[in-house]
């Protein structure tokens, strides 16, 4: 036999061998999340409880795709994403299952879970205003609206079509505003934006404290992490439409529920828990500087009491049926 | 004829002229249909999308991602044709000392995945970033560089990833020129710019137009840059589309424009070749002899080329070097970076050896079967040479999602993306080598007695192993830098080295990214040396 039929031979075999077999003893999660967002969580749980976590990261709308698709094969146990409102699809989708936590009731609030907890909320972030101090002066902006003013353009960072955070900020604009307004918005913020569209919130913070941008919206928790970095960042924080006639801030969740496949029933609900206790908790409030949704753990100090602001009246579950619509709107606007 | 045909009724024999079809075609035949399936379903799908989607599309992306792809492609086009004609001009009519290492030092771009180079763009051409403040060095404190993140940015950063192509074709025309032609007009009075312009330059222009055509179908087919640098294509709205929209539908719509447009110019390449052919019609050829440079020209021309080099392979891997000490020097190197390389070696690894064991049939019908069904069989494979990566990966994940869905997040579906997108590479090489093989031999091993089998296992396999091997190594460099269909149809647990790049990369963590990077690249290096030695001697 020729030794170059036998070389490809020897090579698949040898190659493919550990490649078939997929640890069956780890508990699978597939995260929408930054993976810096969210393993060293992770990493903590697997080392308190010796179970193994295998991750796949993937856009949330992408995995919720994915978990369809796989159907009753699928291997994750686990779904973690960064907006509760492809939980909420993925629930009305049938792919996670409800369960019952004793007392649940005391540790997340009714309104940052499904109501059979077929998703529980774990950490809440604000879509607030990122802006440079010395650009952008007090009172310029106080509306997410005002971005797309004239004034500043070529000046906004904008996330890109895809980011969920802009999906849902949107869907709550359009909710509360109406479609005209939000085309009009959009078609500001675009013209404001040019080609400042940024894929990640991270850049968008970075390109504010760098000065090339005034401002953008973005999560929170971006901002808090960028200045714990770089304390002396010319950049600063704006919950915008506040105050009696402000439609309030976008308060969204990341969350996690437990797929209605899973073979690790146990050891998935293990992991809702720990996620849930102070721990757990704690390390998305103090690592990550978003809001800890368990009221017995307070946030990280640096952030603006969440009691204390504004918060735009639109249920979380609601979120997932204004998706499709607000898609089309940012497309037809041609948000990219 | 006739008169043969009726002499054969009267032999018993004719009846074998309606056997069934050798094992070789049927064999040919499954695959090719194998090859095609996914490529039709993504047509199907777009055939029976809801036209409302269609309409949506066409009113909201189709016309700006037109635009962009066109003009994307043209800007490239444009600098690849500058670069490429400038440095085979460069490096065939003139001699200087370092001039034969240039040669080979201009290929090395090549080597550079389009992901790899965009993010090291993306921190060299940042705000402030180095380029910047060079620039500012010149222009004044005020001036602004353009950001990677626009037009200028994604024509830059493919055009430096390209122009090899137009280099190495323009090359390889120019080494082959009959020089008479510019003589004869010179003597007839035309100075150099006009004997450039009008006998050099048109008599060239074939090879220019291959060199373009390959370009201009990287470019399009190109989702690594384009995502990093987010400017908007067909091939990357596909991947979009798929990623953040519940269904399908959309993202197969844009497949079908994207494959159309493919075949529209794969068919006009194939016109203007036919077109522009140029022949030697008297027997007096002179070859060009490179002529010694004075010192300020060479001075000149290595500024130059240190200039393309170095912003198209020199800079990036030096940044990429150092990020690597720094991450590894920080304990930044994932301790599963080991896992990384290894499912990238083993994926690719199969892949290229089922990519050239389903050549081979294949290969042989292109070779020693031309009849109609043969041909249908071969064009057939070469049909996932018009679908860039996203497009590939969801024609896998449409068919298999609709006939064996058990196979929906194994490892299998990613090698059939792979299969279905480099199949053709591995092709293109196998049937190559096979055609320089006279069937005589084999002829002469089965009149011997020998059966097929027999025959190709030791006759014709030990006589084109050397083709076959640098076909599997050519499948192999490009799964180890495959990027959209392995972020897409990856199993749980099996990030490969791309993958981990652009995740880090699309986070702007340099570091991070830099490993996996330079590994891809120092594999890949001396693959690109090889191909290149192989087609220069």
């Amino acid at each position: 036999m020729p030794r170059v039929f036998f070389f490809f031979f020897v090579v698949a075999a040898t190659l493919s061998l550990p490649s078939w077999s997929h640890a069956e003893d780890s508990l699978v999660v597939y995260s929408g999340r930054a993976e810096r967002l969210i393993q060293p969580v992770l990493d903590a749980f697997q080392a308190e409880s010796g179970i193994n976590v295998q991750m796949l990261t993937a856009d949330s709308t992408a995995l919720i795709n994915r978990l369809q698709m796989e159907g009753a094969r699928t291997p994750a146990d686990v779904l973690i994403t960064n907006d509760a409102g492809t939980l909420e699809r993925a629930r009305e989708l049938q792919l996670l299952q409800p369960a019952t936590i004793p007392g649940i009731e005391e540790t997340i609030p009714s309104r940052f879970r499904a109501p059979d907890n077929t998703w529980i909320g774990l950490s809440g972030r604000i879509w607030v205003i990122v802006y440079n101090t010395t650009m952008v002066g007090p009172g310029d902006i106080s509306s997410i609206l005002d971005l797309a003013e004239p004034k500043w353009r070529g000046k906004i960072a904008i996330p890109s079509a895809g980011s969920v955070y802009l999906q849902t900020g949107v869907s709550v604009i359009r909710a509360v505003k109406g479609d005209e307004v939000t085309t009009a918005f959009l078609r500001g913020l675009k013209d404001n934006a040019g080609s400042l569209v940024y894929g990640k919130n991270r850049q968008i913070v970075a390109a504010v404290a760098r000065g090339e941008v005034a401002a953008g919206p973005v999560n929170h928790y971006y901002i808090n992490r960028h200045l714990a970095k770089h304390p002396n960042a010319p950049i600063a924080s704006l919950p915008a439409d506040q105050g009696e006639q402000g439609m309030g801030v976008v308060l969204n969740a990341a969350g996690i529920g437990v797929t209605v496949q899973t073979k690790h029933l146990e050891q998935a609900r293990a992991l809702v828990r720990f996620l849930i206790s102070p721990k757990g908790q704690r390390m998305f409030a103090h690592v990550n500087k978003e809001y800890p949704l368990n009221p017995h753990v307070t946030a990280a100090p640096e952030l603006l009491p969440l009691q204390s602001i504004q918060v735009a009246r639109v249920p979380l579950s609601r979120l997932a049926q204004l998706r499709d619509p607000t898609m089309t709107v940012i497309e037809e606007v041609g948000l990219r | 004829m006739k008169k043969l045909d009726s002499a054969k009724t009267l032999l018993p024999l004719p009846l074998i002229r309606f056997r069934l079809p050798s094992p070789l075609i049927l064999l040919g035949f499954c695959l090719a249909v194998a090859l095609m399936l996914p490529l039709l379903y993504v047509v199907f799908s777009a055939m029976t999308a809801d036209p409302a989607v269609w309409r949506r599309l066409w009113a909201t992306r189709v016309p700006e991602l037109f635009l962009n792809t066109v003009s994307l492609s043209l800007g490239v086009a444009v600098i690849n044709l500058t670069l490429g004609v400038s440095l085979a001009w460069i490096l065939t009519r003139y001699t200087f000392p370092g001039s034969k290492i240039w040669d080979w030092l201009l290929i090395l771009p090549l080597s550079i995945p389009s992901y790899v180079l965009a993010y090291t763009y993306t921190y060299l051409l940042k705000r402030g970033g180095l380029l910047e403040q060079v620039w500012q060095t010149i222009a004044g404190p005020e001036a602004v560089f353009f950001s990677p993140f626009s037009f200028a940015g994604a024509v830059l950063v493919l055009a430096l990833n390209t122009f090899p192509f137009v280099y190495l074709l323009t090359r390889s025309a120019l080494k082959n020129f009959n020089v008479s032609f510019e003589e004869v007009a010179s003597t007839t009075g035309a100075n150099r710019v006009t004997t450039f312009f009008r006998i050099s330059l048109p008599l060239i222009r074939p090879s220019l137009i291959a060199g373009l055509f390959l370009a201009i179908l990287y470019v399009a087919s190109d989702f690594g840059a384009v995502s990093l640098l987010r400017f908007q294509t067909f091939t990357y709205a596909v991947y979009q589309q798929m990623t953040g929209r519940f269904d399908n539908t959309a993202a197969a719509c844009l497949s079908l424009i994207l494959v159309a447009c493919a075949f529209v110019f794969l068919f006009g390449e194939r016109w203007f070749r036919q077109r522009s052919r140029f022949y030697q019609t008297t027997g007096r050829y002179r070859k060009p002899v490179p002529q010694p440079c004075r010192p300020l020209t060479t001075l000149l021309f290595t500024g130059y080329l240190l200039l393309v080099f170095g912003a198209s392979f020199g800079l990036p891997v030096l940044l990429l070097i150092q990020w690597t000490v720094k991450a590894a020097s920080a304990g930044e190197i994932a301790h599963q970076f080991i896992g990384y390389v290894w499912n990238s070696v083993s994926l690719s690894g199969m892949t290229a050896t089922a990519a050239v064991i389903c050549g081979i049939p294949l290969a042989y019908l292109a070779c020693r079967r031309p009849t109609w069904a043969g041909t249908f069989c071969v064009q057939g494979a070469y049909a996932g040479y018009v679908l860039p990566g996203p497009v590939a990966a969801l024609a896998v994940l449409v068919l298999v999602s609709q006939t064996v869905p058990q196979l929906y997040g194994t490892i299998l579906v990613l090698l059939m993306a792979y299969l279905v997108h480099f199949l053709p590479a591995a092709l293109q090489g196998m049937e190559s080598t096979l055609q320089q093989l006279t069937p005589n031999l084999e002829e002469a091993a089965r009149s011997l007695g020998a059966r097929p089998l027999r025959t190709f296992f030791r006759v014709t396999l030990p006589l084109v192993q050397g083709g076959f091997l640098s076909a599997w190594i050519l499948v192999f460099v490009q799964c180890m830098k495959e990027l959209p269909a392995s972020l897409l149809l990856r199993p749980v647990g099996f990030d490969t080295l791309a993958v981990r790049i652009w995740l880090e990369a699309s986070e702007e963590l340099y570091q991070l990214a830099a490993a996996p990077a330079l590994l891809i690249v120092v594999i890949t290096i001396p693959v690109v040396l090889l191909l290149m030695r192989k087609d220069r001697t």
